[in-house]
């Protein structure tokens, strides 16, 4: 007997339908799940084919390839270039550098670390976010005021210039900021600078939802039956953020991958002699002329997984929310109205 | 109408010879020819990084002297000439070279009259002594070389002048200097930048954003420290100096502009596209090999040094102030490696005299054996294994640094690197509170030609100073000291030469290095510069007066 579908499936069912019905996006996420996959691999290849480590050196080695000897980098100082599977998957993109090292397992390793900075730092930026929105949006008066404020400070700075900075001053001494300890080298340290740089991105815009759900009536029925602000805020409210941070989240891990290879190139992310994709793009520049594929193929990992993310947050926010960007351009000019009569009027559209 | 037509032909006359002005290179003023080239114009320069300071006494990097070696001229000078001509020690403000007496332990020179500085001040005897004793209160590296000055080694614990060793004669000009005990490389020493004679009333701080006035023929204007600094011609060279000290060049280009560009790759791009005139740092590894073949015998040259690079290991913490330890990295430490990582620009060896400097014997103390290595790592069986590794930004002294950390690693080391910003790296590793300072890159090019050069100021315990450090390695072996200073104190001769070469393998045994090689330079210039002309000095590097347009 057929069914009415749009009266038995919940919001999220229906979501995931629309996200279904979305080709481009389904396309893309297959890409991303492909790029998760072959980063995830890394040991594997690094162990059972290639047969060396990220940062194995064989500056001064031979490869066998298809019966002829070959230096993995010339008296030059000229790194070997692919080989496919000329020496058994050995040296399958060439070597990274002078030092010899191998591109194809960098590249696996580089991803990982690429990828592991770019979602550590989006789920960071995203609950600091979410927290300091919803004590924001929630309590208003000088509470509100400090934390805009203090969002409005982090976002007239130039993000990437502090961020460099920062990154290069954490990069060689390290961070030590009460009971937290992050050394020299760290991972960490890039993690931080992007999660501090990024959370008035999302934080803003969530405050203004925020302000706007605070004066629906299911907030004041749950505030008469006497329910204090923390279950207010998150029983509540946070609930109904629920698919913009979704949407939030996934394209911050495209943004805070960006943001890393930027400070990477420049030095102040990863540090050698491990490799994010962006410090491949560092050491690949130096031999452009010689060996182009050293800088291309990270800088095509990076575009190819930013793409993929930033499609597939879109199409998300599209399947989550079909009026979110209504309700977003909403919540944006009740923020800039001072967040009280125009949110009142947002009620209605939300 | 024949007016007019005499009013005409001086316009397009003088259009044209406008136009072929301005089309001569970087030149933006040449006034007619001198000798091969073109006087005047602008010269172009670009730099890797800024030197460690643009203040000649404290000053110890291969940037900061080519940047200064022109306006800076101390009592002694070397000629300004290429190889092995140019490490000859001529006088500079000095009228002649100094007259030693008293058993090799009293020096004596007398200043040429009419000397003034860039700003008008005249140079007077006694601006020798106050730049002594400013190079030695502000910590600098090259203090060691005259703390043998009689009272310099009580100044520099007391920072209280004067020191009595140095009298000086406003009237008469006379200097003289006496010296604790005799030190055969003295006169060496007096030719270098850090005791160049400044005005009194230099402050006494690190003045690299406003260089003191100096008495060469150029003068340094508008440094901006990281960025770039600009040369223009000192007013009182033509009037004053210039007529006082023949021998020295007064420079053909009227000023020039250095820029610091990080990027080698975009320095040898801008010279070959002729936005630069000059590189001072030689071309990236990875274009060595096409600019040398493009561009030697026209815009290339190669350059020998007299340099030793190497890996310094701190003597005085564990895990290497046990001498296995450092044997064993003196043995995993494969100089074939770093051939390439030097794309070619590097030869091999394993000793601290490098080739050309008098005394060099070539020995093999430790082939590279990895075998050999453990085995020793294993006697020694070090507690402390977590180490820091230091290294700086510039190509390919950064993936030497990260060769070293894997050798490191190989060793069973747990290894953290640190990559320092170029313009202040030696800054860094020379400064006693940084912490974890345990091993690092480091490279040598001789100040003088005289073997005492690359032990004295880098492997003599007295060399260990709370900033500036130069002994990295804070190696401080009192028999080795001994020698040091006793061979320091003899004229060079063949005798002395054979000590050096014993006391070379005898550092070696102590390994407190892990030397891997000798450094070639480079000459690279735009196709407007006339290559023949650029003096490539052992010591200063490129003069700036000797850069000419074609």
């Amino acid at each position: 007997m057929p069914t009415e579908p749009s009266a038995e499936r919940g919001p999220w069912s229906l979501a995931l339908r629309r996200f279904l019905r979305n080709r481009l996006a389904l396309a893309f996420l297959g890409l991303f799940v492909l790029i998760v996959v072959f980063v995830m691999a890394a040991p594997l290849w690094a162990n059972h084919v290639a047969d060396t480590g990220p940062n194995e050196e064989h500056t001064v080695e031979q490869i066998t390839v298809n019966g002829e000897k070959k230096d993995v980098v010339t008296v030059e100082g000229k790194p070997i270039g692919p080989q496919w599977f000329g020496a058994g998957g050995k040296f399958f993109l060439g070597a990274d550098s002078r030092l010899g090292r191998d591109e194809m397992v960098r590249l696996m390793y580089g991803g990982r670390t690429s990828l592991q900075i770019g979602i550590t730092a989006a789920l960071i930026a995203t609950i600091l976010a979410v927290v300091l929105a919803l004590l924001a949006g929630y309590f208003r008066g000088w509470v509100d005021g400090l934390i805009a404020r203090t969002l409005d400070v982090i976002w007239s700075l130039p993000v990437f210039l502090i961020g460099l900075s920062l990154g290069i001053a954490l990069a060689v001494g390290g961070l030590k900021l009460g009971p937290l300890e992050i050394s020299s080298g760290s991972n960490w340290n890039p993690i931080f600078v992007i999660s501090i740089f990024t959370v008035p991105y999302i934080a803003r815009p969530i405050r203004g939802q925020v302000l706007a759900l605070s004066e629906k009536e299911f907030v004041e029925a749950a505030v008469a039956q006497g329910a204090g602000p923390l279950r207010v805020m998150f029983s509540e409210i946070l609930p109904n953020l629920a698919s913009t941070i979704i949407v939030f989240f996934t394209l911050m891990i495209a943004n805070s991958m960006l943001f890393e290879a930027g400070l990477s190139f420049l030095g102040a992310g990863v540090q050698p002699p491990n490799s994010s994709w962006g410090t491949m793009i560092t050491v690949g520049v130096e031999l452009l002329n010689i060996q182009p594929l050293l800088a291309i193929l990270p800088g095509l990992m990076i575009m190819l997984t930013v793409l993929s993310l930033n499609i597939v947050g879109d199409a998300l926010r599209d399947a989550l929310d079909p009026r979110g960007k209504a309700r977003m351009d909403a919540a944006l000019e009740f923020e800039a109205h001072g967040g009280v009569t125009a949110g009142a009027q947002q009620g209605a559209v939300v | 109408m024949k007016k007019l037509g005499a009013v005409i032909a001086v316009l397009v006359l003088a259009a044209l010879a406008t136009f072929g002005l301005a089309s001569c290179g970087g030149g933006d003023d040449t006034t007619g020819g001198s000798g091969g080239g073109k006087q005047g114009g602008t010269l172009n320069g670009t730099y890797a990084s800024f030197p460690d300071y643009m203040d000649p006494a404290i000053s110890y990097t291969a940037e900061g002297w080519t940047a200064m070696a022109d306006v800076y001229i101390p009592l002694l000078t070397y000629k300004h000439a290429n190889g092995e001509e140019g490490s000859e020690v001529i006088p500079g403000l000095a009228e002649e070279l100094p007259k030693i007496s008293n058993g090799g332990k009293t020096y004596t020179l007398k200043l040429r009259p009419g000397l003034k500085y860039s700003d008008g001040t005249p140079v007077k005897a006694s601006d020798f002594p106050f730049a002594v004793e400013r190079m030695i209160q502000l910590n600098s590296g090259g203090s060691p070389f005259y703390l043998t000055i009689e009272g310099a080694e009580k100044f520099a614990e007391t920072k209280q002048g004067p020191i009595p060793g140095i009298k000086a004669n406003d009237k008469t000009g006379e200097i003289v200097i006496n010296l604790e005990g005799p030190r055969g490389t003295f006169t060496n020493e007096l030719g270098l930048m850090f005791v160049a004679p400044l005005p009194q009333d230099t402050p006494i701080e690190d003045l690299s954003a406003n260089p003191p006035p100096g008495t060469g023929p150029y003068m340094i204007t508008n440094s901006k420290p990281g960025k770039s600094w600009d040369y223009e011609r000192n007013p009182y060279w033509a009037k004053a100096n210039g007529k006082a000290m023949p021998d020295l060049p007064e420079g053909v280009v009227d000023s020039a502009k250095m820029t610091v560009i990080r990027n080698p790759q975009s320095q040898v791009d801008d010279i070959e596209q002729g936005t630069y005139d000059w590189m001072q740092n030689p071309p990236p590894s990875s274009r060595y090999a096409e600019v040398k073949e493009k561009f030697e015998g026209t815009q290339f040259r190669v350059e020998p040094t007299i340099s030793t690079y190497y890996f310094w290991m701190n003597t005085q913490e564990p895990p290497f102030d046990d001498v296995k330890v450092r044997q064993a990295v003196n043995y995993a430490v494969d100089s074939k490696a770093l051939e390439r990582i030097y794309a070619g620009q590097i030869a091999g060896t394993q000793q601290i005299l490098p080739p050309g400097m008098p005394g060099y014997e070539q020995f093999e103390l430790y082939p590279h054996d990895m075998d050999k290595a453990e085995e020793l790592m294993k006697e020694a069986n070090p507690s402390d294994t977590d180490i820091t590794v230091w290294t700086d930004t510039e190509s390919p002294n950064n993936e030497a640094g990260e060769y070293f950390n894997e050798v490191l690693k190989e060793l069973g080391f747990n290894t953290k690197l640190k990559i320092l910003n170029a313009d202040n790296y030696f800054t860094v590793i020379g400064n006693a509170t940084t912490p974890e300072l345990d091993a690092g890159w480091s490279d040598w090019f001789q100040d003088y030609p005289h073997p005492n050069d690359f032990f004295q100021p880098l492997l003599a315990g007295e060399s260990i100073l709370p900033t500036n450090n130069g002994n990295f390695a804070k190696f401080d072996n009192p028999a080795i000291n001994k020698k040091i200073t006793k061979l320091g104190e003899e004229q060079l001769g063949p005798d002395q030469e054979a000590a050096y070469k014993e006391l070379d393998e005898e550092v070696m045994k102590e390994a407190p290095w892990a030397p891997y090689g000798t450094r070639t330079l480079s000459t690279f210039v735009s196709d407007a510069i006339d290559l023949e002309s650029v003096i490539f000095n052992p010591t200063f590097g490129h003069y700036l007066s000797s850069f000419e347009f074609k």
